[in-house]
């Protein structure tokens, strides 16, 4: 046994870079791929609630707004947002994209709404949806 | 003269809410009794409610620690229930990722461990090079915590030759990092007097009180299930289950180092022999009606799930037996005949991870009904009654 087996290391470290970085004025990059917050491209979107259907905390609400048009709305509640990207996973038509951005907080839980009013679209499902 | 001294369940000394109650003799403990519920969150009947694919994440929402653990044991029951079979690729991802989990866990208990016996040092730098793998973790997945890599039929993601050249990388340097923590947990004299002897659990009660994991290794008996029953690909993966035979808090901090090593051996081997194909088979939307029990080594110990289905999407029955549920009998014999101050070393021992472990409500024994809550007035009474009339007895012995 020895005394002081970690001074060395203490000595070392006297003159290295902090290993933390002084976030709010320096910031890290997040990976790509990083799941950040989804959200909608509308033009792609053909309503068929697989997003609402396989979204684990019910964030995602799709609402017919007009029969005859086929408008739809859809609203993603940030605030019960885990950020899972099973609503990606799950999109047949790729219309559910997931950004890279993670300083999403707000004061009000109810302003973290997004939404969207669109027509429904007519593309074809490129792939099978992932269940 | 006896004391009851209530701990938790909001405690400074404990990381997460437990409610223990110590029956104390001067400062050695004679009885403990633990106390569960208190973080009892509903999960298994939310898992009623949601379908297959939702509840994939929900389980990885039971622990932040151990997020993939529950997720792939929950998953592999699924897939055993839907019958079918995920590709070798997605299997190797999954194992990487829960092995890159077990590291950060160990690291991160190794750093608890230092914190608990007053070596902050060792805590701050071992939660530094816990970051490296962290990070890993977030390039391959996209979340630092819940990486949500598994799907009903193998990985979401998967892995390109940049990343597993990163990972390969970073290995070196963790690899590094724990061989300099071993010899210094072993050199270091204060720190290694402090752990030795604590939290005694010998290997018949290790057997008898049903301990798992590390806690059960270190009670020198080689128990693990992905030797002892291999699920996923551990059955061609070489690595050794790692063992000590002192039988204390220094043991289960060997134990721990040395899986460190072993689980970066794995990971070696799982990228350099990564299969090519597709990394997931679809998965069909409900399952037969059937049941399953699957398991799962945690970093923690054995992880059971088990899972009920009645031909509809969602489960009938989800039931979690997390490891630290099982690690509890086992504590309070580690408990009895310490001292007070060893009760959090002993509890960060176990590795608990108390929000994992809180799935029913406590079991009331017969013996806990007649117990009484002492609030903190009462205590100093009784203190001030013992001073007072009692001449104070001086009949503690030394633990060991
Ligand atoms: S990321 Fe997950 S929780 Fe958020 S909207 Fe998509 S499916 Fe729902
Ligand atoms: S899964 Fe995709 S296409 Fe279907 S409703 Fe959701 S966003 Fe639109």
């Amino acid at each position: 046994m020895k005394i002081g087996v970690f001074i060395p290391e203490l000595l070392r470290h006297l003159f290295k870079k902090p290993a933390t970085v002084d976030y709010p004025f320096k910031k890290l990059e997040v990976p790509p791929g990083f799941r950040g917050s989804p959200y909608l491209r509308p033009e792609l979107c053909i309503a068929c609630r697989a997003c609402e259907r396989d979204c684990p905390a019910e964030a995602i609400e799709i609402t017919l707004t007009n029969e005859a048009e086929k408008k739809f709305n859809m609203i993603i509640h940030n605030d019960r947002c885990i950020h899972c990207a099973q609503c990606v996973d799950s999109c047949p038509t790729e219309a559910m994209q997931m950004d890279n951005l993670f300083e999403i907080s707000d004061y009000d839980r109810h302003d973290m709404k997004k939404q969207w009013d669109y027509v429904r679209a007519v593309v074809k499902p490129k792939a099978e949806p992932k269940s | 003269m006896s004391f009851e001294i209530p701990i938790g369940p909001q405690h400074p000394a404990l990381k997460e809410p437990i409610g223990v109650r110590v029956t104390v003799d001067g400062e050695i403990i004679r009885d403990a009794d633990l106390h569960l519920g208190y973080n009892h969150r509903g999960v298994e009947k939310l898992a009623e409610q949601k379908n297959w694919t939702q509840n994939i994440y929900l389980m990885e929402r039971i622990c932040g620690i151990c997020s993939h653990s529950h997720a792939t044991c929950y998953v592999q029951g699924v897939e055993k229930l839907m019958e079918i079979e995920p590709p070798k690729r997605g299997l190797f991802i999954r194992i990487l990722v829960s092995e890159l989990e077990r590291v950060h866990s160990h690291l991160l208990w190794l750093g608890v461990a230092g914190h608990e016996a007053g070596f902050d040092s060792f805590f701050m730098y071992v939660w530094r090079d816990r970051e490296i793998v962290m990070d890993i973790l977030e390039t391959i997945s996209g979340n630092r915590v819940h990486y949500a890599i598994n799907t009903i039929g193998g990985v979401r993601r998967d892995l390109d030759e940049l990343q597993a050249k990163h990972i390969l990388d970073s290995l070196e340097v963790l690899r590094q990092r724990s061989e300099y923590y071993q010899k210094l947990g072993t050199t270091e004299p204060s720190f290694v007097a402090r752990l030795a002897g604590v939290g005694y659990l010998s290997k018949e009660d290790a057997i008898e009180l049903c301990a798992v994991g590390p806690t059960l290794r270190a009670s020198g008996v080689p128990m693990d299930v992905r030797k002892d029953d291999p699920y996923a690909v551990y059955d061609e993966v070489p690595f050794e289950v790692c063992t000590a035979d002192t039988c204390d808090v220094l043991g289960r901090t060997v134990v721990r180092i040395k899986e460190l090593m072993q689980s970066y051996n794995i990971i070696e081997y799982l990228l350099k022999n990564l299969p090519d194909g597709p990394i997931a088979v679809r998965a069909p939307r409900r399952a037969k009606p059937n049941e399953v029990v699957s398991r799962y080594e945690a970093p923690r110990g054995e992880n059971i799930h088990y899972i009920k289905s009645n031909g509809t999407d969602k489960p009938e029955r989800l039931k979690v037996r997390a490891p630290t549920l099982a690690n509890y009998a086992a504590t309070i014999k580690m408990l009895k005949n310490g001292f007070i101050a060893d009760v959090p070393l002993i509890f960060a021992a176990i590795d608990p991870c108390i929000c994992c472990a809180e799935r029913s409500v406590a079991i009331v024994e017969e013996k806990t009904q007649q117990e009484r809550i002492v609030t903190m007035s009462s205590l100093r009474e009784l203190n001030l009654k013992i001073t007072n009339y009692q001449a104070r007895k001086r009949e503690a012995e030394w633990p060991l």
